[in-house]
């Protein structure tokens, strides 16, 4: 059986620091404003009866992803080991994709954006023309996940070939691994918990599970 | 260059800001260029010189992909939309255009009779497509229903046959077409309704019911209502202008729907958390779903 | 983007919050730094797993903003103030150093002190100490330099937990008090927000907790992050805390009583048995003067320390003779007199505070308050045990924590007597599972609380207040917030008991002194060192302060951006920053929240990236400014003593010790603290210098989690917790008032009220209200309580000029505006994101509203520290701040010199034309 990746965030343990924010803003140099990954902070209940959710969201990397199905040009693309991937070579940034994704997880830059305006030479070093005018989105760190079968390590355990969210979250909340693998560690995690994954009912057989309860770690 | 970029609140769904006018404007042309080509064909038998009509549809449909080629991030790889015929609809649009084009010259230049059915049926074809592009496009609730697909189909119908009777001065001969146009105008007014019903019953963003209710005073009275009493009179009383007249309300009607639907009413799907977590011993609780009307048959 | 041809990792650490130090490291290409990552090397002794918090990741921004400072600067235009141009030009470091040497030479000429008594010379650091961990051994050439005044304060006292400091170091040696939260199974938090300002590590405990099942209950007016992450959030009335916990101990000691209590530890570990007199004070025995206690087996009065003897915690006893001393050593002496037991003090006094009637106060109902007493009762499983290598001790896993603001001003003693009793009658003071200090600041040694454990006065630990004696007392002030005059329990430990001391005091006093004023009169500091502190924005009342800082006469500023502090400042001086330099600091048993570790150590911090611009390492800075004040032999002294450093630098069996003849690199300095801190940390068996360490990072060695209690140490010297009964603070506080008193004065007087051996409770949110009244308003204009939170994105991390934590922190609602009660607002015509203004009686501060249901109605809060007008890129986007409207009192200031950040306030949505 192929490997499925995908991500368990459990949302008991999340605190909506942003780290995760942050640290794929800082491994993937994404301009201000594009975020691919963010934490939502979601309030529910009516005074003084009142909670706050934390849920991270990104990219879902679905099974049946909408956004391939309607890109013209192949550029969004699903690999056998579920990832769901764009080619900025070809991708012509028509953003069907951004409208056919229901988890806001794609963003179309057209011009280059800086944090203070200019250039740092920090932005400079990894500015890429090439993701101007296309989709970018979450990718799940892909290029970690293919050094992996040349190191023969295990995404989601070894820190060097997981991804950079997973790595830096502070709560422990984000795990990641290969859900066909009935072993690993994500699919004894979900096995032990109750989870539910995000607008289900649109067919879509996203590979991010949200935990809400259940068993202990 | 921007220092600062507005942080819009993403929660809650929010109105899409990738297609603007320009996108909308590929669903207003190609939409009423597709519709005029296939009431052009239904106009044939009539025996008026179709030239006109069909070098308009033409020119409408070119002037829709010409929007969406001005509006994509890559212009120059625009060749690569073809890439995808097994499940983009946008790659099926785009494969339509030169036959719809090649049939449309044949019609045009040798004004034949089975060109123009041909480049009817494709133009209608075209329309479906453009309502199957929306339909696909899941993360936009407003777009993903059958009922949507069917309101483009009845819109582009409706533009066509209307810019066919703006033509009824010119060509009087074209009056009779204003009871088909008055037929469309209550078919697409049932489909509205419908559609707006759908949305309602299976659930959808609070900015998208807002804006669409915001919209159908408007569209019901003017494009419809008016339109059809205007057209019926004209073409009871054969006075062209009269059915001009509502014509033009109906293609009015029908391009500030399609505006509507894709620069206001096209909220996304927003987020949804469908319990809150257990935190230590405190219990899950019930979830939320932030900006959203639930509908009944959910 | 052109694949970079060399890629380098430096390991290295975040201390830009008083959570630190976290581990990371930094991704180099060629030559520029472009990403922050987890250092897992670090993963086994980090609590947090190599983990650090989001405010890392903005460092790579803070290196490459364009608006640093990135040359030495000096004022040109003479006049001081907000609407004044500074005019700064660049300068080299020469032309700087000269300039300082000249006004600092001058000084010592003149003496360092001047004729009000006050030094000369006067520094201020921001938060919670943690510029000193990027100062490198500029603490040594202060050091060197000899009286310095510290007490010119960014916040201190009142950002922070201050009133926890002070009365937690005074009961039991914790600077910072925190939930043994691996241990631990139910927590009150009566506004803690631990999961915002605890740093990674507690983050990651708290989240275990949580999956484990513990529960925490978050006490507070408004639903912040800790209150989301917790069982159950308690929306108390501000500044209601005491009542609160009055309430849960009337509950314990009153319903539920003594034999549900942990009678062993509060009859060994606490003064509980000791007998207090009719006058309030202990009954002591009259030949050796020791407090007594009511033996049961022999049915009479005997000493603390009797052997043998089985005291009773509860009861009334008639004592046949005894001894009383009061302040300024007052006998009294008693015959036949009934001497109450300090536990039975304590339930005939709380007996008062009965859930029904906090209810009445707090806007709590009395049942959740009896429930949470019981489930807190119930928790501390008291007869459990625990095994921690090798030894047994009791397992109490139950905590009080106290966040900012519950913990500052009036009504924070109450509040940390209260947690604290709540703490003893469990035995879960210091005790596995419950509640725990950290470190201590105010005692030494500072890097081990345990060794400041040794017996002092009536069987507790010894003290060392500010003397309150005719004759030892400080009657003429030595520094400007007069901390050793005024604050007995602050101490006299350098610098931490200064910057504890009454801040604002400093800032009131050189404006203007009170009527019955006797001391010199203050005066300002002739020279000013300023770094990493913005008082102009962190302190109250900031838009009068910046008009204060504008009046000293000289301030240099180690400058990374132009702030609205330095925008005074007559010279900049550009450090080199976080991933620009090196220094070695300890790590594990620190001093933070969570600063108990399995490991202790050093962690080094290395440049990574060359300085941007003429930005040097503040080593090199700091010795060029010795060399020039010809302080260069003094100064390596103190590095050879080890300040600046971890270790002295010789010690026994090694020397490292640098020549104090010699101008030493910084490299070489750092090379010998490295040498020294391995040396110690392994007891002699391992050396590492410089090179090890850049390549390592980290040196860290295994430590007992024996070390986290301090109980088991006291009991190994027969001590007791000064629990629950206060006869000290009660006598040494009138003591100073008497000191007071002779001097004729009595601006102090409401302060010298919190003297007292058991708290009452005194309307304390009503003080806010009257202070307003005084002032001239009136309560009814003012409807709104307003506070204020922190966040992780920007807590103490200076950092507010960085876009990406601007970015990140707009993802929490509320972040940036003012959060409202949605219902509340909707009364006032305000919708999401309305510009809206919040007015206090003097002044007005302007934000966007954020609505939502998890605050009180009559409750405002507007997050962080914000309302720049001179830091580049925050001061163009419009953040109201409490800081700037809250006034600065002495009215609202409290017995340890500390405010709490509340004030009332009215709110209006601002039409577009009033805007304008």
């Amino acid at each position: 059986m192929n490997k499925r990746y995908a991500m368990a965030i459990d949302l008991r343990r999340c605190v909506g620091c942003q780290t995760c924010t942050a640290a794929c803003k800082s491994a993937n140099a994404t301009p201000p404003g594009v975020q691919w990954r963010r934490v939502l902070d979601l309030e529910t209940g009516e005074f003084p009866d009142v909670r706050r959710t934390f849920m991270p969201v990104a990219c879902m990397h679905c099974a049946n992803p909408p956004c391939m199905h309607v890109c013209p040009t192949t550029a969004t693309k699903q690999r056998e080991d579920g990832l769901v991937t764009i080619d900025y070579d070809i991708c012509i940034g028509c953003a069907n994709c951004v409208m056919a994704c229901p988890y806001d997880a794609r963003s179309i830059e057209h011009l280059p954006h800086y944090a203070y305006g200019e250039p740092m030479k920090s932005e400079t070093a990894r500015f890429d023309a090439g993701r101007l005018g296309v989709a970018t989105k979450c990718t799940f760190c892909k290029e970690r996940i293919d050094q992996a079968a040349i190191t023969g390590q295990i995404p989601g355990v070894d820190p060097e070939v997981t991804p950079a969210c997973v790595n830096s979250c502070i709560s422990g909340a984000m795990h990641f691994g290969d859900v066909n693998d009935a072993n690993s560690n994500i699919s004894r995690l979900l096995a032990d918990t109750e989870s539910f994954r995000m607008h289900e009912e649109l067919g879509t057989d996203p590979s991010v599970y949200y935990i809400w309860d259940g068993g202990d770690q | 260059m921007r220092a600062q970029r507005e942080i819009v609140d993403r929660v809650p769904p929010r109105r899409q800001m990738d297609w603007d006018i320009r996108g909308a404007l590929n669903f207003i042309f190609g939409g009423a260029g597709g519709g005029l080509l296939a009431a052009t064909a239904c106009a044939q038998p009539l025996g008026v010189d179709l030239r006109a009509p069909v070098a308009l549809g033409l020119a409408l449909v070119g002037a829709g992909l010409f929007s969406v080629w001005l509006k994509i991030g890559r212009p120059w790889r625009a060749l690569w939309v073809f890439r995808r015929p097994s499940t983009s609809w946008m790659t099926r649009e785009a494969l339509l255009a030169p036959p719809i084009f090649l049939s449309g010259a044949l019609a045009f230049f040798w004004q034949s009779a089975p060109a123009l059915y041909v480049a009817g049926l494709l133009g209608l074809a075209f329309v479906y497509a453009q309502g199957r592009i929306l339909k696909a496009n899941i993360g936009i609730p407003a777009w993903r229903r059958w009922s949507c697909v069917a309101l483009i189909v009845a819109t582009g119908l409706t533009e066509g046959f209307g810019i066919l009777c703006l033509a009824a001065p010119v060509w009087p001969s074209l009056l009779s077409l204003a009871y088909p146009l008055a037929a469309l105008v209550a078919v697409r007014f049932l489909v509205w309704r419908y559609y707006r019903g759908d949305l309602r019953r299976t659930g959808a963003p609070d900015g998208t019911l807002r804006s669409l209710d915001e919209f159908e005073f408007r569209f019901v009275l003017i494009g419809h209502a008016s339109a059809a009493v205007l057209a019926i009179a004209g073409a009871y009383a054969s006075l062209p202008a009269l059915v001009a007249a509502g014509a033009g309300l109906a293609v009015l009607a029908g391009a500030l729907f399609k505006y509507t639907l894709v620069c206001r009413a096209a909220f996304t799907q927003g987020f949804a958390l469908p319990r809150t977590p257990s935190r230590g011993r405190g219990a899950p609780g019930v979830g939320v779903q932030p900006g959203w009307r639930q509908g009944q048959g959910r | 983007m052109n694949a970079p041809r060399d890629v380098q990792r430096f390991s290295s650490f975040c201390y830009n919050c008083v959570s630190g130090p976290d581990f990371l490291k930094i991704k180099v290409e060629d030559g520029v730094a472009t990403e922050i990552e987890p250092n897992f090397d670090a993963e086994r002794v980090h609590p947090a797993r190599g983990r650090p918090c989001v405010k890392a990741y903005g460092l790579v921004q803070k290196t490459y903003n364009p608006n640093r400072i990135l040359t030495p600067m000096k004022r040109t235009n003479p006049k001081k103030g907000r609407n004044e141009d500074p005019g700064f030009t660049p300068i080299s470091w020469d032309e700087a150093f000269d300039i300082i040497a000249a006004r600092l030479n001058a000084i010592r000429a003149k003496g360092l002190v001047d004729d009000a008594g006050l030094p000369r010379l006067a520094v201020s650091f921001g938060h919670g100490g943690t510029p000193a961990n990027y100062m490198g051994t500029f603490p040594a050439f202060l050091a060197a330099w000899g009286a310095v005044d510290y007490s010119f304060g960014s916040g201190q006292g009142v950002k922070c937990t201050h009133s926890e400091h002070l009365y937690g170091e005074f009961w039991h040696r914790a600077f910072t008090v925190s939930a043994d939260t691996p241990n631990c199974r139910y927590v009150i938090s009566c506004g803690a927000n631990v999961e915002v300002t605890g740093g990674p590590t507690a983050v990651i405990r708290h989240s275990d907790a949580r999956v484990r099942g513990y529960k925490r209950v978050h006490v507070e007016p408004h639903l912040t992050i800790t209150g989301a992450c917790s069982a159950e959030w308690v929306p108390i009335r501000p500044k209601t805390d005491p009542a609160f916990l009055f309430a849960l101990i009337n509950v314990l000691v009153c319903e539920h009583g003594l034999d549900r209590l942990d009678v062993p530890f509060l009859r060994d570990r606490t003064a509980s048995p000791y007998l207090v007199g009719p006058d309030g004070l202990y009954l002591r025995d009259p030949d050796s003067g020791k407090p007594l206690m009511w033996d049961v087996a022999t049915s009479r009065a005997v000493a603390y320390d009797a052997q043998g003897a089985v005291p009773a915690v509860e009861g009334r006893h008639r004592v046949a003779r005894a001894l009383t001393v009061g302040a300024d050593a007052a006998r009294a002496e008693h015959n036949d007199v009934e001497g109450v037991t300090a536990y039975q003090a304590l339930v005939d006094h709380i007996a008062r505070y009965t859930p029904e009637w906090a209810e009445t106060i707090c806007d709590v109902p009395a049942a959740t308050i009896r429930r949470i007493a019981g489930e807190y009762l119930e928790a501390a499983s008291i007869g459990e045990t625990i095994e921690i290598d090798g030894e047994i001790l009791p397992l109490r896993p139950v905590a009080v924590t106290l966040g900012k603001s519950v913990n500052n001003g009036w009504g924070a003693y109450e509040c940390c007597w209260a947690r604290t009793v709540l703490a003893s009658l469990v035995g879960a003071l210091e005790n596995p599972g419950g509640t725990l200090g950290t470190t201590v600041r105010i005692n030494r040694p500072q890097d081990n609380r345990h060794l400041s454990v040794k017996p002092g006065e009536d069987g507790f630990m010894v003290q060392h207040f500010n003397p309150t004696g005719q004759n030892s007392w400080e009657s003429e002030p030595t520094t400007r917030n007069i901390h050793r005059t005024l604050v007995p329990i602050v101490g006299r430990n350098g610098g931490w008991s200064q910057a504890l001391g009454p801040t604002q005091l400093a800032w009131l006093f050189t404006e203007g002194v009170p009527d019955d004023w006797s001391f010199p009169k203050p005066t300002y500091p002739e020279f000013w060192f300023v770094y990493r502190s913005n008082p102009a924005i962190s302190f109250w009342q900031t838009r009068l302060l910046a008009e204060s800082i504008a009046k000293f006469p000289f301030m240099a500023a180690f400058a990374y951006t132009v702030d609205e502090t330095n925008y005074m400042a007559d010279l900049l001086l550009p450090e080199a920053t976080d991933l620009e330099s090196t220094q070695l600091i300890r790590m594990g048993q620190t001093k933070y929240m969570e600063h108990f570790w399995d490991y202790i150590g050093v962690v080094l911090r290395q440049k990574a990236v060359e300085p941007q611009g003429d930005a040097r390492d503040f080593t090199w800075i700091a010795t060029q400014i010795a060399k020039r004040t010809d302080l260069l032999p003094q100064y390596v002294q103190q590095l050879n003593r080890g300040i600046s450093g971890v270790s002295p630098l010789k010690g026994e069996g090694y020397d490292f010790s640098l020549d104090p003849a010699t101008e030493p690199e910084p490299e070489h300095i750092w090379d010998a603290v490295c040498r020294a801190a391995t040396t110690t940390l392994s007891e002699g068996k391992e050396c590492h210098g410089l090179d090890w360490f850049k390549e390592h990072g980290f040196y860290a060695t295994p430590a007992s989690r024996l070390e986290w209690y301090l109980t088991p140490t006291l009991a190994r010297q027969g001590l007791r917790y000064e629990l629950p009964y206060q006869e000290r603070l009660m006598r040494v506080g009138q003591e100073l008032g008497n000191r007071l008193h002779e001097k004729g004065m009595h601006w102090w007087d409401d302060q010298l009220t919190e003297y007292v051996a058991l708290p009452d409770w005194h309307d304390v949110p009503g003080r806010w209200e009257r202070a307003l009244v005084n002032a001239g308003g009136r309560p009814e204009d003012f409807p709104f309580w307003l506070l204020t939170t922190k966040s992780m994105q920007y807590h103490s991390g200076g950092n507010a000029g960085i876009a990406l934590m601007n970015e990140v922190s707009e993802n929490l609602h509320g972040h940036t505006g003012v959060m409202l009660n949605a219902d509340a607002a909707a009364k006032l015509g305000i919708r999401e994101g309305d510009r809206v203004e919040v007015r206090s009686h003097i002044g007005a501060t302007f934000g966007k509203a954020a609505l939502m249901k998890g605050i009180r109605p009559d409750t405002i809060v507007i997050l962080g520290q914000f309302d720049h007008w001179a830091t580049p890129y925050i001061k163009d986007t419009e953040r109201a701040s409490l800081n700037t409207i809250a006034p600065m009192s002495i009215e609202l200031t409290d017995a340890t010199g500390s405010g709490a950040d509340i004030v009332r306030v009215a709110v209006r949505r601002m039409d577009k034309a009033v805007a304008a």
